[in-house]
């Protein structure tokens, strides 16, 4: 694999002066050949800013940006092998299917001929072959959808961003489009930039994830190792649910640390990221639900009281008070022969091998 | 059956504006009626008869004057929708700038100032540029007229512009469209409910226009309402019911014309 | 954001602002020079500054005794008609014209763009045709007193044409949509819910008016009376068909000066007066606004 997009110390202020507001700040990036890349983060990270970066309508402050080994600092959008999926699809409502995929060829001085084959081949592409003389307004969200990624494939990008293409759909739809998207972006070989606030939708379709807050990248990964080894609290917190604990180191030898949670147990600590801990010191760690189960309270890593369940249907959240006055929620399966605990109940935890993690704060 | 509880009735306030909607027409409903009288009284009714619209279109000063109105509606409305597209584009969705509120005012001052001040104000220059240049034509007029249509044209060119994604624009950019192309193909397609709707309001605005007309008009530049105001005020005859009749349907027609284009949109 | 990129485009409405400032904009400015001008033998005027036009708006001398100096009664008796009839006039528009908003504004949706079409029609119907068709209802031989004749309730003729009564009626024959029309849009963008909370909460038909539809109607109130007024103070064809030159406003004042008159200090003076009235009525209407809607903020 080769590198797409190179960035390399790219930084946006917009404003000056006290009231300057940094969206980005030293962004360093590579995105590969073919790639499926998500940047995630909450509203406002900058991540938005980024892919408009990349895509010409942003000029950055400081830093690079090369697409395909190329400077692109200065080159307007119609001036990059970059093509976008809008939020709101922005399909052109005074023009057909037919001419909003054709657009972006047209403009490219494309012979007629080529432009007609080309927007045959994308509409068979989205599968929307039946709807090409339709204006946008006939057609569903999802419908809307598809012609706007035919409208961007159609130049043959060599890079496409996706601005939360998703947002607008509701759930069923969303799942279908997920898997429409990572076809199309298998058959096609192009690199997707896809930007979204939503953490499943980032896990389930990316090669590789660029978590970000605040105008900086705070962990890049495949969704593995994004999921199971969060670098910090936020992207803990901020990527599935969470159980962040304030521990204090018990015990540390050759085999490991130990963590106590005082009047409820002891606790092996996994990965210790290379930190180095001193005995009666108190550090962060995180567990996730689903890797905490209940057991016989002899066999406890760690006892604590049931004040509440909540179902979810498929599986069930036992809201528990520790000793010291921590909550914890654990995540059960729910199966049809189980009984579930009743509050005010005091019940033993066991937590999975390697499954809580130290945090450097 | 019961009639439940409305939270949007309010005692008598459905037969008042009935009422009040009702008395916005009786008046204009008279007139039309009388246009149609067989006789010269415009109180008793005489039979129907076409024959002060015949007596109308053969009036060679009505022919004359309402083909005036006509031109320099056309001709104005025309001028001022150019002007106020370019207005709007230059001054919507382009944030701040400095100099704007100024600019808001001088284009929406024509709807502000008294047209008797206006009129009035036309009057002093024209005269002077008269006795200047010499020059009696209609430029004075069309002038005027397109200065005071502007504001017309602009609102709803405006309320288009405003109402259009800006990412559509981008999309443009993004696909390969330079600018000029990016407004040729996106934003003016998208733009011309706007524009004909502001050329409507402008051709209504500056057939409707008495004031001005009067106080800029120079000998033989009489328009259709100047000389109807000057007919009102001698004793009339249905004749000038039947002018006034035209006058309206041609009003009803553009009025129309502009409900369905801006009912249209989005 | 844009500011920097965008800096070039309001240039685009150069060519409008040039036609504003040569045919609306920069005349005002003249006519303020000229209200300080001396009157011209044959209309027009005589280059010599005066203050004479502003001191004939308000006062007059005595044709014999020039010191002897007294108010002109005739400028200020159509100005204060001028104010009387145009505040009349507005009250009569808020009047008829709340409920017929409201009736509007609680017609179903689909019905709205039709009683709406029934108000705009007459807006943009010329002002001289409908102003000539109230002169034709109500002269001495018209469809009102024939009426009246008709059922009996009068004996002779009602001399209504050329009355203070004739002007009113006929401005606020003329200015009624353009108050339904403002309040139609401040009430249909009205929650109902506030007004079932309101009927919830044990509150009268009369009541729920008064606290709770009238405060939120407020702006359309505002908006609706400044477009009534304006255009009434500054009147001219209606007092001139309605009231026949027996009864003036000031705008008939003002052209009076520009035609028979033949003094035009005097006419710029009237009108800088008028503009004087429509900006402090504006002005007024600007901080009411920012009042209401920058209240809580503030």
């Amino acid at each position: 694999m080769s590198a797409e997009i190179e960035i390399s110390g790219l930084s946006k202020v917009f404003g000056q002066g006290a009231g300057a507001f940094h969206a980005l700040s030293g962004i360093y990036l590579t995105i590969e050949t073919g790639e499926f890349f998500t940047l995630l983060g909450p509203s406002g990270c900058g991540k938005t800013t980024l892919l408009r970066m990349i895509a010409g309508f942003e000029q950055p402050t400081a830093g690079t940006l090369r697409i395909n080994g190329e400077e692109v600092a200065g080159k307007g959008p119609n001036a990059r092998p970059v093509n976008t999926v809008f939020q709101n699809y922005a399909l052109f409502p005074h023009m057909s299917v037919r001419d909003n995929i054709g657009f972006g060829l047209k403009m490219l001085g494309r012979p007629r001929a080529e432009v007609a084959a080309t927007v045959d081949e994308m509409l068979r592409l989205v599968r929307m072959e039946a709807m090409a003389t339709r204006k946008p307004s006939e057609l569903s969200g999802g419908q809307q959808q598809r012609v706007a990624l035919a409208r961007a494939l159609a130049p043959r990008p060599r890079v496409l961003l996706l601005d939360e293409p998703l947002s607008a759909l509701d759930l069923k739809l969303r799942k279908e489009m997920q898997s429409e998207l990572k076809r199309l972006q298998v058959e096609t070989g192009i690199t997707f930039v896809f930007v979204t606030h939503d953490q499943e939708e980032a896990l389930t379709m990316s090669d590789r994830i660029a978590v970000m807050n605040a105008g900086r990248i705070l962990q890049l990964g495949t969704p593995h190792e994004i999921y199971n080894t969060p670098s910090d609290r936020f992207v803990a917190g901020f990527i599935g649910d969470t159980n962040v604990l304030s521990l204090a180191v018990a015990s540390s030898g050759v085999d490991g640390v130990t963590l106590a949670v005082p009047g409820a147990g002891t606790l092996p600590a996994a990965s210790l990221d290379g930190l180095t801990l001193l005995v009666g010191q108190t550090v962060t760690a995180v567990v996730r639900p689903e890797q905490a189960r209940l057991c016989p309270l002899a066999e406890a890593d760690l006892t604590a009281t049931l004040e509440q369940t909540v179902f979810f249907g498929t599986d069930t959240h036992l809201h528990l008070r520790l000793a010291d006055g921590q909550g914890f929620i654990l995540r059960r399966q729910n199966a049809a022969d189980e009984v579930d605990p009743a509050p005010g109940d005091r019940l033993g935890l066991r937590l999975a091998r390697g499954a809580l993690r130290v945090l450097r704060d | 059956m019961a009639k439940g509880f409305d939270v949007r009735r309010l005692p008598g306030f459905a037969s008042v504006a009935l009422l009040t909607i009702a008395l916005l027409y009786v008046p204009i409903v008279i007139l039309v009626v009388f246009s149609f009288n067989d006789s010269i009284s415009q109180s008793q009714w005489a039979g129907f008869s076409m024959r002060w619209y015949e007596t109308a279109m053969n009036n060679a000063t009505v022919r004359d004057v309402s083909i005036r109105s006509l031109w320099l509606a056309g001709v104005s409305a025309g001028f001022a929708t150019v002007l106020a597209t370019l207005a709007a584009l230059g001054t919507t969705r382009v944030g701040r700038f400095p100099g704007q509120t100024m600019i808001y005012a001088l284009i929406n001052q024509p709807l502000m100032v008294p047209e008797i001040v206006t009129g009035i104000a036309l009057l002093i220059v024209v005269a002077f540029v008269k006795v200047q240049t010499g020059y009696t034509g209609m430029g004075y007029m069309v002038l005027a007229h397109t200065a005071f249509c502007i504001p017309f044209a602009y609102l709803p060119i405006r309320a288009r512009l405003e109402t259009l994604d800006p990412n559509l624009e981008i999309a443009a950019a993004d696909l390969y469209a330079g600018p000029v192309r990016a407004f040729w193909h996106i934003t003016l397609p998208l733009l011309v409910p706007g524009i004909m709707a502001g050329f409507m309001l402008g051709f209504v605005t500056s057939l409707d226009t008495v004031v001005i007309t009067e106080f800029v008009k120079s000998a033989g530049q009489e328009t259709l309402p100047t000389y109807m105001l000057g007919q009102i005020r001698r004793s009339t005859t249905p004749e000038m019911n039947a002018v006034a009749t035209l006058f309206l349907l041609l009003s009803l027609v553009f009025v129309t014309a502009f409900f369905l284009i801006t009912r249209k949109r989005g | 954001m844009h500011s920097t990129r965008h800096g070039w485009k309001w240039l685009l409405s150069a060519p409008a602002l040039v036609v504003l400032v040569l045919a609306a904009s920069g005349p005002l400015l003249i006519v303020l020079v000229y209200s300080f001008l001396t009157p011209g033998n044959m209309g027009g005027v005589a280059w010599v500054p005066t203050g004479e036009a502003w001191f004939r708006v308000f006062f007059k001398r005595d044709l014999f005794e020039p010191d002897v100096i007294t108010w002109n009664d005739a400028n200020l008796m159509v100005l204060w008609r001028s104010v009387w009839l145009s505040l009349q006039t507005t009250v009569i528009c808020a009047v008829l014209g709340f409920p017929t908003a409201w009736f509007i504004a609680t017609r179903p949706p689909t019905n709205r763009p039709f009683w709406l079409f029934l108000i705009t029609i007459p807006f943009w119907t010329n002002i001289l045709i409908r102003t000539f068709a109230i002169q034709e209802m109500i002269r001495n031989n018209g469809t009102l007193n024939t009426l009246l004749d008709w059922l009996g309730l009068i004996s002779a003729p009602l001399d209504l044409l050329f009355t203070d009564f004739a002007i009113l009626l006929g401005m606020a024959y003329v200015f009624l949509p353009l108050m339904v029309l403002p309040l139609y849009a401040a009430m249909e963008k009205l929650d109902f819910r506030l007004v079932e909370a309101a009927y919830d909460l044990y509150a009268s038909r009369r009541r729920a008016l008064w606290h709770v539809i009238l405060p939120m109607v407020k702006p359309g109130f505002i908006a609706g009376s400044i477009l009534v007024f304006i255009p009434a103070i500054g009147s001219y064809v209606t007092p001139r068909v309605l009231g026949g030159g027996r009864t003036m406003m000031l705008g008939n004042l003002i052209a009076l000066q520009f035609g028979q008159g033949r003094n035009w200090p005097l006419g710029a003076a009237l009108s800088v007066m008028l503009l004087v009235i429509v900006t402090a009525a504006l002005v007024l209407y600007l901080r009411t606004v920012s009042k209401e809607s920058g209240g809580p903020r503030g």
